[in-house]
């Protein structure tokens, strides 16, 4: 069984891949953003947050990472990730990429769900779309 | 002289950036009725292509494009 939810050939299906974390908060942002535009167009959407990307859903960094500004002032990335859940964006991670930061999934934020590599690239097969970050 | 569209729904989108605009209009059309109108405004400068992307992905039809009093404005009729 698949990953994606839809069984509707109308509606895409877009998968993000978020590779980027606490060490740079200018790249954290984006895929949010990108990913809940592609929702609100009726797509099926997920973003898949490995390497350092699980550090953009873990508890208390949504607060802590800021999203640089040129003249200062710029946005809690929290702002991002729940604009993204809110219309219903997806995210997932997988277990190495947890490991890696000594992570388990006590220390992700509320609805992230967990994956393997294999859901992973079927997940990318089904896809109409795959970016990556 | 073009003809008046007459809207069902007003969404001012006006201060708000990519992606807000159209994450409210996704919200504001599926509170309509088949066949009524949306008016959404915005002051994104990115909106124009953004809502012709949006219509032609969702199947709800853009109507009229335009530029009023320096904003843009779109009617879109709710599929």
């Amino acid at each position: 069984m698949s990953v994606w939810k839809t069984n509707d050939p109308e509606v895409k299906k877009i998968l993000y891949v978020q590779t980027h974390g606490e060490k740079d908060p200018e790249r954290t942002a984006t895929p949010f953003f990108l990913a809940t535009a592609g929702a609100a167009m009726d797509n099926e959407v997920c973003i898949y947050f490995t390497m350092n990307g699980p550090q953009c859903v873990a508890k208390g960094n949504g607060e802590r990472i800021i999203i640089p500004r040129k003249g200062g002032g710029g946005k809690e990335l929290k702002f991002f990730i729940e604009q993204a859940a809110e219309i219903g964006v997806r995210f997932l991670v997988c277990q190495p990429s947890l490991d890696l930061h000594g992570y388990t999934m006590d220390d992700m934020i509320e609805g992230v769900e967990m994956i393997g590599g294999a859901a992973f690239n079927d997940m990318a097969c089904d896809a109409d779309a795959v970016i990556g970050f | 002289m073009t003809d008046v569209i007459k809207e069902d729904q007003v969404l001012d989108c006006s201060g708000m950036l990519c992606p807000m605009p159209v994450v409210k209009t996704s919200k504001a059309i599926k509170e309509l009725q088949s066949g009524q109108v949306l008016k959404m405004i915005s002051t994104d400068p990115g909106a124009p292509p953004d809502m012709e992307a949006w219509a032609r992905q969702t199947g709800n039809e853009m109507l009229r494009s335009m530029t009023e009093n320096g904003k843009f404005v779109f009617f879109l009729k709710k599929k």
